[in-house]
């Protein structure tokens, strides 16, 4: 008895190629590169993309004007959904958490305000955040929560997604498909489905914040 | 879902007198239009037309080898934990997915936009056997509380204006009155809340599979796609078996032409590559991933010389383009995909003979092509199609009839010559509206008068004036 | 679009393949080509056999009653050296089409090939094939317009800034642009009757567009399209007309 994979795998193969020649591929492009890849040329232009997303890029922080900004966006709340504190590169946020008497939520509790995360990379070419899922990363502390703070260190900006992917290939294609789930975040949730009106915040967090550590 | 095309004509009447639907889409197609415009040339023309080409290239080569690809997919998705599924046809699809419902006892699930899920009808299965099912993309919620289809590929709400959508809110959801999308937006945020805690099952669609590396993609704006595949315990992709690319390289090209293509975006909000169920040590996440690799007609059109149509990537950019779509709207096409995609998928998917009107819904101007991420050649196809219609005999007689007379008629030059007099003599006497074919003409136009005398005997005369 | 090379048309006699429609109703169109083709030094020819190109029936899938039709206009043309077109839509047909229409006949495709490659679109020859942008003409008044980009000539043959080029050389004449240029205007051959209402909703949008132009007259290289557009406009009772190029451009010869 022959399957159904083997059924639809046996007539594509009976097929004639839907092709008769292919060109060769045209040399490979790609769209808004960075043309400054200095450290600091890719900091400005991802914080400008960042600005153009409507998301606010913090710029030049230390890890005392980092925490002092969080707190800030904290507020008067009384729990954050964070990823486990040795994911975030910002020594300090634990103990200045624990000293306002913010509790870590649960990850699937829907009240909690502010998500706080790192990155694995950033791009500059489009205001990326790069992420992927992994021991102590949460993927909902950056989607739940209405609000999202990004924690990244300046040298973690990368000219854009193919870069990565470059990185990638040279350590192997285990080390792009070992996490469950990779994933870009691009700006906030957003919609136009209603009579083409631009709608931050739809599911995920309408305001993302990303914290630039020098 | 029924396939409904051959209404198209009479469907389309009502939609281009229908001022709601006009202001509606004229405002949807042009902002997609345009914001694609701006993305896509954003670099400049030339290298726009390069990134087209590239990724016209990579998407004809994955094609060519469809069937080596997939099985190097399912190889890779299974090594990554994922069940793989595969399914020839809808009720295949329905079964596959109320099966894995039953399994995990399914009383609510969680979906994101997926238009093979309408192909195959996969909610009135779930309605039938008692599992609560909820579309979470904003667009498709709306659909699915109006109890209608989507009509664009991208934007599934396209025809409706924001007045209509907020009656319906007020009817159905008791909103309090507001003019304002983002008031509108919040409401319904807040009301799908709990649908995504407390859904047993996220079906999503997808975008590609990368066969390299096994991953599901899935590329969204609103969080939704996000919130079914790491929320619930189950998450299953449903994913038409065209979508398979070779390698990652590919998918970081294709993810800078989508986007542009489809809302002028640089990148969607949240681009995923989905590698698997919940790895041990991560904290959340689904347990089981299913992907149903889903053929339902497609290695019938692979054979075809419509095979190009696979490489299509939904970006929509075709419908915001086509003058046609643009006064239409997507229902008038009767079936899942509309515009000039549409009216080359549905035919070759569903058979010619249930849309035979879709192939001469198009005025031949190129723009799909031209605006197409990888160059789909549609009116080619449109026009494939056509002479497939004449040679099945699925054309009107009275179109048989004057083709074949207007043939005869100018294979002679003498035929020709009468023909064109008497044409001067009756255009002479025509009324305001003709009755016949010729009243479409009339019903918008004047008839030209023709010519007292014809170029021919125009150009005698000034040879005779102007001897060489 | 793949269209293949072509040998140069210069100082070639021209064979001049009016259109069925300019040959029984705007005649007028095929006497400016001529007057402009002869302003320029170039010898016409007018082979009288000629009747259309094939693209009705082709276009609404007639294949085999196309090919008939084409396979005449092969023979007509036969000895030509040169093939002069007022019209983008059939330029397309002949250097485009064609070769699908006569791909698997052995016979006639080297005389498809050879068709295709001999065609030029009128403003296409005088721009591209002779390399003459400024003909020297001088309108009686001052005059504006715009252009329509016909869809063929546009999208097929990549044409447009040909006509733009010709037109801003032309003294009293000043160019203004029409929005929407390179929108259908809703013509598409039988698609005009068969799909009647979405065509007169297409026609409607470039009327409108057209109305709102700052320019007198709009331009455009197809007389089909110029039907469609000027019933409407006639219909609707509107001052603004549609002209041929051809047209505008002869009135400029000084006479």
């Amino acid at each position: 008895m022959t399957s159904a994979r083997d059924r639809i795998l046996g007539k594509l193969r009976a097929a004639q190629k839907p092709f008769d020649e292919l060109p060769p591929a045209p040399p490979k492009r790609y769209m808004s590169r960075p043309e400054d890849l200095s450290a600091e040329g890719l900091r400005a232009r991802f914080v400008q993309e960042v600005k153009k997303l409507s998301c606010i890029p913090i710029e030049h922080a230390d890890a005392e004007s980092a925490i002092e900004y969080i707190l800030g966006v904290i507020g008067e709340d009384s729990s954050v959904i964070t990823w486990d504190f040795e994911q975030i590169p910002l020594t300090g946020l634990e103990t200045a958490l624990n000293d306002r008497g913010i509790q870590r939520g649960q990850p699937r509790d829907d009240k909690v305000r502010v998500g706080i995360t790192g990155a694995v990379a950033a791009f500059a070419s489009t205001g990326s955040l790069m992420m992927t899922s992994g021991a102590g990363k949460p993927r909902i502390a950056s989607l739940l929560p209405p609000v999202h703070i990004a924690v990244i260190h300046g040298n973690q900006i990368l000219p854009d997604f193919d870069t990565w992917i470059e990185q990638k290939r040279a350590e192997g294609i285990g080390s792009f498909n070992r996490p469950a789930n990779n994933f870009l975040i691009t700006g906030s949730s957003r919609t136009s489905d209603i009579a083409m009106e631009s709608v931050l915040g739809v599911h995920g967090p309408g305001e993302v914040h990303v914290v630039i550590l020098v | 879902m029924k396939v409904d095309a051959n209404n198209f004509v009479s469907v389309a009447q009502i939609a281009v007198n229908d001022p709601d639907l006009q202001e509606a889409v004229s405002l949807g197609t042009y902002n997609g239009y345009s914001k694609r415009l701006v993305a896509m040339f954003s670099n400049g023309h030339e290298h726009g037309e390069a990134m087209r080409q590239q990724a016209a290239a990579m998407r004809r080569r994955a094609i060519q080898k469809l069937p080596d690809l997939l099985e190097l997919a399912e190889k890779n998705m299974t090594a990554n934990g994922i069940k793989v599924l595969w399914a020839e046809t809808a009720e295949d699809v329905r079964n596959m997915v109320l099966d894995i419902a039953k399994k995990r006892n399914a009383k609510l699930v969680a979906k994101s936009k997926s238009m093979i899920s309408e192909e195959v009808a996969l909610n009135h299965a779930f309605e039938e056997n008692g599992i609560e099912v909820v579309e979470t993309d904003l667009g498709e919620y709306i659909i699915q509380l109006n109890k209608e289809t989507p009509s664009h590929i991208v934007m599934p709400v396209m025809h409706r204006t924001k007045r209509e959508i907020r009656d319906l809110f007020m009817r159905e959801l008791n909103m309090p009155f507001t003019d304002d999308a983002a008031e509108m937006t919040a409401f319904i945020r807040k009301h799908l809340r709990q649908v995504f805690v407390n859904a047993d099952i996220g079906i999503s669609g997808g975008n590609f599979i990368i066969a390299e590396s096994g991953s599901l993609c899935l590329v969204t704006n609103e969080g939704n796609g996000r919130m079914v595949t790491a929320m619930p315990k189950v998450h299953i992709g449903i994913v038409g078996i065209e979508k398979v690319i070779e390698t990652i390289e590919d998918y970081a090209t294709l993810t800078q032409i989508l986007p542009r293509s489809a809302t002028g975006q640089q990148m969607t909000v949240y681009m995923q590559m989905i590698n698997g169920p919940r790895r041990e040590d991560e904290p959340d996440g689904p347990d089981e991933v299913y992907v149903i690799l889903v053929d339902n007609g497609r290695s019938k059109v692979y054979a075809t010389k419509y095979a190009e149509a696979l490489t299509c990537i939904r970006c929509g950019a075709c419908l915001n383009a086509c003058p046609v779509y643009q006064v239409t709207g997507g229902h008038a096409y009767g079936w899942v995909y509309s515009g000039p995609i549409g009216a080359v998928i549905t035919p070759a998917l569903t058979g010619l003979e249930n849309a035979t009107p879709l192939p001469q819904a198009s005025s031949l101007c190129g723009k799909c092509k031209q605006v197409c991420p990888v160059d789909i050649d549609i009116p080619r196809m449109l026009l494939d199609l056509r002479h497939e219609l004449v040679e099945k005999g699925m054309t009107d007689k009275i179109f048989d009839v004057g083709l074949k007379a207007w043939s005869i008629g100018n294979r002679s030059p003498k035929l020709f010559i009468m023909g064109g007099a008497v044409a001067r003599f009756g255009t002479r006497f025509l009324p305001n509206r003709l009755p016949g074919p010729l009243g479409g003409w009339t019903k918008y136009r004047d008839f030209p008068q023709f010519a007292p005398k014809p170029f021919r005997e125009l150009w005698k005369e000034r040879k005779k004036g102007k001897p060489s | 679009m793949y269209l293949p090379e072509r040998p140069s048309p210069k100082g070639k006699r021209v064979s001049l393949f009016v259109t069925c429609i300019v040959d029984m109703v705007y005649p007028a169109v095929g006497m400016s080509v001529v007057d402009i083709l002869e302003h320029l030094g170039v010898e016409i020819d007018f082979p009288e056999n000629q009747t259309c190109c094939g693209q009705p029936g082709y276009n609404s899938g007639y294949r085999n009653d196309a090919r008939e039709v084409a396979l005449h206009f092969l023979r007509v043309f036969a000895d030509a050296d040169v093939i002069v077109v007022p019209s983008g839509s059939c330029a397309a047909m002949i250097r485009h089409e064609y070769l699908t229409l006569f791909a698997d006949d052995p016979v006639w495709l080297p005389h498809a090939q050879r068709a295709a490659s001999i065609t030029w679109e009128f403003t296409e020859f005088i721009v591209q094939g002779l390399g003459i942008t400024d003909l020297k003409l001088r309108l009686p008044q001052p005059q504006t317009f715009a252009i329509h980009d016909a869809c063929h000539g546009l999208r097929i043959l990549g044409l447009g800034e040909e006509a733009r080029t010709l037109l801003a050389n032309v003294e009293n004449a000043a160019l203004e642009d029409l929005k929407d240029a390179d929108a259908c205007c809703g013509f598409g051959g039988l698609f005009s009757v068969k799909m009647a209402d979405v065509s007169g909703a297409m026609l409607q949008k470039k009327i409108d567009c057209i109305n709102h132009c700052p320019a007198a007259t709009i331009i455009t290289g197809d007389t089909s399209c110029m039907t469609q557009m000027n019933g409407g406009l006639s219909r609707q009772k509107s001052v603004k007309r549609v002209r041929h190029i051809a047209d505008v451009l002869a009135e400029g010869l000084k006479k």
